[in-house]
């Protein structure tokens, strides 16, 4: 309690303390100007303490006693500033101060003795000598040196209160020579020693202050506008440009050349700045210097918010955004300004008038400017709580934005800058490409009404305009304020992208690329977005670029793997969403969370780069819409998967994640009804595994996740006739051993389907041999052949595929020794059982199995077999397989995975000529 | 007339516009289009050509009058000023290449034959390009023997690669529309040869040229005899394949009625099949449509359907539907094909999931009455390219099971295990002798 009353009091009297520093600074002000009322003020005092000499004669003694102690201090002092040590000095100083408070208390006056403003002056001389001298200092020791410092503090403190004696003494040192026994003491010595312990909250109050006034600046513009806001330098300036006649392009040169010089000084207030730098636009003389000087301002602007993590004050944001747009006016206007980053202009250049005829160069960078406000936009979106009404308003202003990024594209292509064009051309796709068509139209709507509003707001501007001075270069608004949108939002992304294929450098067009993915993904065209996925070759080089790149492409793998589930093509959107989804780390491979790791603790600087990277909330892609669909494609594809290798379950793999899942579930002893998305799947697949798909369809519906979808029925539709036709599937695979005929009539409607689509699938599953079994075409029966292996030919077949590796690592090893070139003979057969190899190193080996056997059975016996078809079927059965896998391997290549290091095997293409890969990023669009 | 199946507008802006002209022609036999937009298009084709008095002829006949606009008057009597200023500049060269003595003297040196030009006739680099320039006019006038005859003598003493290759495009357009094929062959195959090997400035280049080299075999391929093997050795090469992907996929058609009417199967067939699934979404026509009833979907009778439509593409394809006119009837011996494989394919296809199958359902998805489906397929079981029976008694065909034995697939598989170890014991005696040896 005692405590927190200690802090209180000391807060409050360091408050006072500021106010008396403002007010004495102004008095010395006036004082050194008034020199003349000082000295009468002076005598009169003079007169005074004479006075009183006279009628205090009996406690002479005493206080002659004082006198003496004081000088004797006052010569200690002298010693010790001639070997420089200030640690002595610095015990000498506050003896004297302890030795003021009796003498002044014995003389009974408000004056301290002269003596005793001699010994201060003398000190602060000498302080600022050691203090310049630079290189002394340096070798000081540290108590010294730390003294040093202390004293320079104490001093500065305690000279303010006595500011005008010393002044005095420095002018008419022999006056205090006189009366050095007459001097009265004004202050007691509590009120001393409370100074003292303030002097170390010092510059932390400081600090405050600054940043009290700063608060107060902010509050006050965005109260009341421009005009208030005056403060004292500005008064000062006001009356300095007062007069419009006087006012030369030197003098405003020359004033913010200075604003310029205080800029990141201590001291300046970032707020100050920019409204010191904004009163200049309005007096500036000619157009370029106008220009300059609003590149100042939006620098200063930028500089508002020093932190890296935090956000630009949204209003300095519109603001900013409002100067770019005037700096626009002016380039456009005078067409003989030239902006570039390249050259140093000339120190007169602004100098040249509105009429000047060359060109004029400034210095700035138009697109620089332009991405950090749109950077300024994105993090204020990150750090805003997405669920309140700020944000919301936040998210308004981007048709504000994409008008200046459009027309400072314009100018810049009017310019014939393209490369720059193209950057802020990305920066529009980047804010667009996100937007179903939906969105977009909200969008257009929200930028026309918004023109109504905005026209107000430009009055009132004008109004206060008139109110200040007027602009010596008026810039009439002639960019224009609205944005235009294309009807669609496909034709103005087309627009933009092929802008940027055109010009723009690799990391512009693989962005552009990612974003026009995503979006064609977005319309549900999926074969157009695979098709320039694949073209691109991004996923192969993507794990070279910057992880805001990666977090793209991720994204834009998502949406592909969305994309594809809704035309209902389950194998491709399962291949695009299973690396997601393969570590457990979707949050944090699409930016959108950041998911706690159990086996690594990031470090703080990890975390907080992390959260940089955050994609705000209203371009997230629903994660839980995205795990169902994930998990739907992994079921559907696994399930009758897991039914046709029944017996050797863990030989093929599809989706590992799901497998994992499945298992979890199974071991649990009471499943319960399902409540997420995970338990919904699950309870779908233990349907679907007994042939179920009216059950599992049932479930599967009733996640609510597909309310998120646009063309819901259909979806659902697609849905449950994948359902039926992996259900019959799987009740083909389970039973077909139990049978040894069904009619199709049956198969039919016990799975709901018509006869052709029941016909259609048995015939896919009869041709790629997963079922052994044909048709008997007159009774319309499906026909099992008994062709399971037994136990012993099973076991025999194992045999002579190790005899086959083992013979074939002969071969190798004979290779190796002999060289290559021996074996002219077996290079085709080398390279069959290469493959064997491989796949008997990953496990089990029978995954190649039947694929092999099939082909050489073909080449056996193909004498007596002549009808093409048959062996084509075999090899297509083979082929198909494998273009699943080349597929897959395709997509996932690699991603993202938090920083580098970490590169997933790339599955090269099996087809890997389907794009010969420098032509296509080249010619897909131009 | 259905027009729907019409590749003229897809096709006709990869060709020369000279080339455009039998398509032309035939879309006019076929009455596709009115006659009179036909007739409009030929002239607008004509116009930046300076085939002037073909021109004014079908002028005349669109708008059945004597008249002739001024401005087509006009540009003739410009063709023909410029006719006479190039036959002159490249006179000298003319007339030396014309003297077969001279000619002798050529020898297989290119810089020796300039020289030679250039001391004893005083024919120099001008004369040359007059000639490149002069071929160009003939090509352009139509006389196609003329400018093919200059452009293969202009290579032979062209010192230009980026004037050769246009010269050899030149020259095999020229040859096309002579219709000398064998010729045209070679002259495609040689530019095949240095688009692949040329480095070109960008590989947009490169894509758009095998775009047009394709385009442009078309012609050659559907009337040389062997074309239908050789359309499949080039278009389905990777890159080649690539750009059919990429910009033309309209020629997927072409490529697949080769793989449908070439009588050997081949291995690529089945990757092609994956190419067609893949290009669903941006190219389909009937003759792909049936190839993915047959081969993706499984579904029969669609592919039966499809069957008729790919007849009706195939007699309204200037390609395909190249007629014979044998006595007074004309067939068109490409449909005749194209429909005895495609019912081949349904077939074997067919055969291979079932194991009885109903004659009078056979004959009726073949398009053939019972007596015709069943001696069609007694010959085929004769020719044992089917293992099957006829069970003529309730009218079916039987499969015979086609499962390799079990012992048969163990033996085939080890059974050149006992090669390859001779082998390696031979190769590791053959390699330990020079060794014992020294």
């Amino acid at each position: 309690m005692a405590s927190r009353f200690w802090t209180q009091g000391g807060d409050s009297d360091t408050e006072e303390e500021e106010s008396d520093y403002d007010e004495q600074e102004e008095t010395v002000a006036v004082e050194t100007t008034t020199a003349t009322a000082a000295s009468r003020y002076y005598s009169g005092n003079a007169s005074d303490s004479d006075d009183s000499d006279g009628q205090k004669r009996v406690v002479r003694r005493v206080k002659d006693k004082r006198f003496d102690e004081m000088s004797a201090t006052v010569d200690q002092m002298k010693n010790a500033m001639k070997i420089n040590d200030w640690v002595s000095l610095q015990e000498s100083f506050e003896k004297i101060n302890k030795q003021l408070g009796k003498v002044m208390r014995v003389t009974e006056s408000d004056k301290p003795p002269n003596l005793y403003i001699k010994a201060l002056v003398m000190l602060e001389d000498f302080l600022n000598q050691a203090l310049a001298n630079k290189e002394a200092k340096k070798k000081m020791s540290s108590s010294n040196a730390k003294a040093l410092n202390s004293m320079k503090q104490k001093l500065k403190k305690n000279n303010k209160l006595y500011e005008d004696l010393i002044n005095q003494c420095r002018e008419k040192p022999e006056l205090f020579e006189e009366k050095v026994e007459d001097e009265q003491e004004p202050e007691d010595e509590d009120d001393e020693e409370d100074e003292d312990d303030d002097f170390d909250e010092d510059p932390a109050t400081l600090e405050s202050e600054e940043s009290e006034e700063e608060e107060e600046a902010g509050k006050d513009e965005s109260g009341l506008g421009w005009e208030k806001m005056l403060s004292k330098k500005d008064k000062m300036m006001d009356k300095q440009f007062k007069d419009p006649s006087q006012i030369t392009w030197d003098t405003v040169n020359k004033k913010f050349k200075e604003i310029v010089a205080a800029r990141g000084k201590k001291g300046t207030g970032r707020m100050e700045l920019v409204e010191q730098l904004t009163f200049l636009t309005r007096v500036a003389k000619t157009p370029a210097q106008k220009l300059e000087i609003l590149f100042s301002v939006i620098s200063a602007q930028f500089d508002v918010n020093p932190s890296l993590s935090g956000h630009m004050p949204i209003n300095v944001w519109k603001q900013c955004v409002q100067n770019l747009l005037v700096i626009l006016d002016i380039l456009t206007q005078y067409s003989n300004i030239v902006v570039d980053d390249m050259v140093e202009p000339d120190e007169n250049e602004t100098q040249k008038g509105a009429d000047f005829d060359g060109t004029i160069r400034i210095w700035g960078n138009l697109v620089a400017f332009l991405e950090r406000v749109d950077v300024e936009y994105f993090k204020s979106l990150q750090v805003i709580d997405p669920h309140t009404r700020e944000y919301v308003e936040r998210l308004k202003d981007e048709p504000m934005f994409l008008v200046l990024a459009q027309n400072v594209q314009e100018y810049l292509e009017r310019v014939g800058d393209y490369k720059g064009a193209s950057k802020v051309a990305l920066k529009r796709v980047e804010l667009v490409y996100y937007k179903p068509q939906e969105v977009y139209d909200a969008m257009r709507k929200l930028a026309e009404q918004d023109n109504g509003g905005e026209e107000s707001g430009d009055e009132t501007k004008a109004v206060e305009e008139s109110r200040g001075p007027p602009a010596f270069v008026a810039t009439p608004e002639l960019v224009p304020r609205k944005p235009t949108f294309p009807e669609n939002s496909r034709t103005l992304m087309d627009i933009l992208v092929s802008l940027i294929y055109k010009y723009g450098d690799e990391r512009t067009k693989a962005r552009a690329m990612l974003c026009d993915i995503y979006h064609h993904a977005i319309l549900d065209e999926f074969s157009t977005s695979r098709d320039l996925l694949l073209m691109s070759h991004l996923q192969d080089s993507v794990q070279h670029m910057d992880i805001s790149t990666q977090i793209l492409f991720n994204r834009a793998m998502a949406q592909l793997g969305l994309c594809a589930f809704r035309v209902g093509l389950v194998t491709e959107s399962h291949s695009c969403l299973s690396e997601l989804y393969s570590a457990g780390r979707v949050k944090e491979l699409l930016a959108q969370g950041v998911s706690q790791s159990r086996y690594h603790e990031k470090t703080p600087e990890q975390e907080r780069l992390e959260r940089r990277r955050q994609m705000p909330y209203h371009m997230h892609i629903n994660l839980e819409l995205l795990e169902a669909v994930h998990l739907i494609c992994a079921m559907l594809l696994e399930v009758p998967n897991m039914a046709a290798n029944g017996h050797d379950a863990k030989r093929k793999v599809i989706s590992k994640n799901f497998r994992r899942l499945l298992e979890v579930s199974e071991r649990q002893t009471f499943t319960g009804p399902p409540e997420n998305v995970r338990d919904h799947v699950m309870a779908a697949t233990r349907a679907l595994r007994q042939g179920d798909f009216e059950k599992s369809f049932a479930v599967i519906k009733s996640l609510d996740v597909w309310r998120l979808l646009r063309n819901k029925d259909n979806v659902l539709e697609m849905l449950k006739a994948k359902i039926k036709e992996e259900a019959l599937r799987t009740y083909l695979f389970t039973y077909s051993s139990s049978y040894d005929s069904i009619s199709l009539d049956h198969l039919s409607k016990m799975f709901d389907l018509s006869d052709a689509q029941t016909r259609s699938i048995v015939s896919k599953m009869m041709i790629n041999e997963e079922l052994h079994a044909s048709w008997d075409q007159p009774t319309g029966c499906i026909v099992f052949h008994d062709v399971e292996h037994t136990r012993l030919q099973a076991l025999a077949f194992h045999l002579t595929e190790k005899l086959t590796i083992l013979a074939e690592t002969n071969e190798r090893a004979i290779e190796a020794r002999i060289g290559g070139g021996g074996l002219d003979g077996l290079p085709l057969r080398r390279k069959d059982g290469q493959d064997y190899a491989g796949a008997a190193a990953s496990g089990g080996g029978g995954g190649r199995w039947q694929e092999f056997s099939f082909s050489q059975g073909r080449q056996g016996s193909s004498g007596g077999r002549t009808g093409g078809g048959r062996g084509s079927g075999f090899l297509g059965g083979g082929g198909f397989s494998r273009d699943r896998q080349a597929r897959s391997g395709r997509y996932q290549s690699s991603r993202h995975q938090d920083g580098p290091g970490r590169v997933y095997g790339a599955g090269s293409a099996a087809r890997g000529g389907q794009m010969d890969g420098s032509t296509r990023m080249v010619n897909l669009r131009s | 007339m259905t027009s729907k199946y019409d590749l003229t507008q897809r096709i006709a802006p990869q060709l020369d516009r000279h080339l455009v002209f039998p398509l032309l022609e035939f879309l006019q036999e076929r009455g596709m289009y009115p006659e009179e937009d036909i007739l409009k298009a030929k002239i607008e084709l004509l116009n930046n050509t300076n085939m002037v008095d073909y021109a004014m002829d079908i002028h005349k006949s669109l708008y059945r009058s004597e008249d002739v606009p001024q401005e087509m008057v006009e540009r003739r009597a410009e063709v023909v000023g410029r006719l006479k200023a190039l036959e002159e500049a490249a006179a000298p060269l003319v007339t030396f290449l014309q003297n077969p003595n001279a000619v002798q003297e050529l020898r297989a040196d290119q810089q020796h034959n300039l020289r030679m030009l250039n001391d004893r006739y005083q024919i120099g680099q001008e004369q040359i390009e007059a000639l490149y320039q002069y071929a160009k006019f003939q090509f352009e006038c139509g006389n196609y023997s003329g400018a093919a005859d200059y452009l293969y003598q202009y290579r032979a003493l062209c010192t230009n690669t980026e004037r050769s290759l246009s010269a050899l495009w030149g020259k095999l357009a020229a040859e096309i529309l002579m219709q000398n094929w064998d010729i045209a062959l070679d002259e495609l195959n040689s530019l095949k040869e240095i688009i692949d090997s040329k480095s070109f400035s960008s590989p947009m280049n490169q894509v758009q040229s095998r775009i047009w080299l394709m385009h442009w075999s078309l012609f050659i391929f559907f009337n040389h005899d062997n074309g239908r093997t050789l359309i499949i050795d080039l278009f389905n090469q990777d890159k080649y394949l690539n750009a059919i992907q990429t910009n033309a996929p309209h020629l997927l058609r072409y490529l697949a009625t080769a793989f449908i009417v070439n009588k050997r199967r081949r291995p690529q067939f089945k990757e092609f099949i994956k190419v067609i699934q893949q290009e669903q979404c941006s190219y389909k026509d009937p003759i792909t449509e049936f190839l993915a009833c047959v081969y993706v979907n499984y579904d029969f009778d669609g592919a039966h359907k499809k069957m008729k439509e790919c007849e009706e593409a195939i007699l309204n394809d200037p390609f395909l539907g190249k007629r014979v006119e044998e006595g007074n009837f004309a067939t068109v011996p490409l449909r005749d094909e194209f429909l005895e494989n495609a019912r081949l394919f349904i077939f074997e296809t067919y055969c291979r999931i079932h194991q009885r199958i109903e004659m009078s359902v056979l004959a009726e998805k073949l398009n053939l009455n019972y007596e015709e489906a069943e001696r069609w397929i007694v010959n085929l079981i004769r020719t044992s390219k089917l293992e099957a029976k006829i069970d003529s008694k309730t009218g079916t065909i039987v499969m015979e099971p086609n499962h390799t034995n079990v012992y048969e697939q163990l033996i085939d598989h080890t059974k050149s295990l006992s090669g390859r170890t001779y082998k390696l014991v031979s190769q590791l005696l053959e390699h330990a002798q020079p060794q014992t040896a020294r």
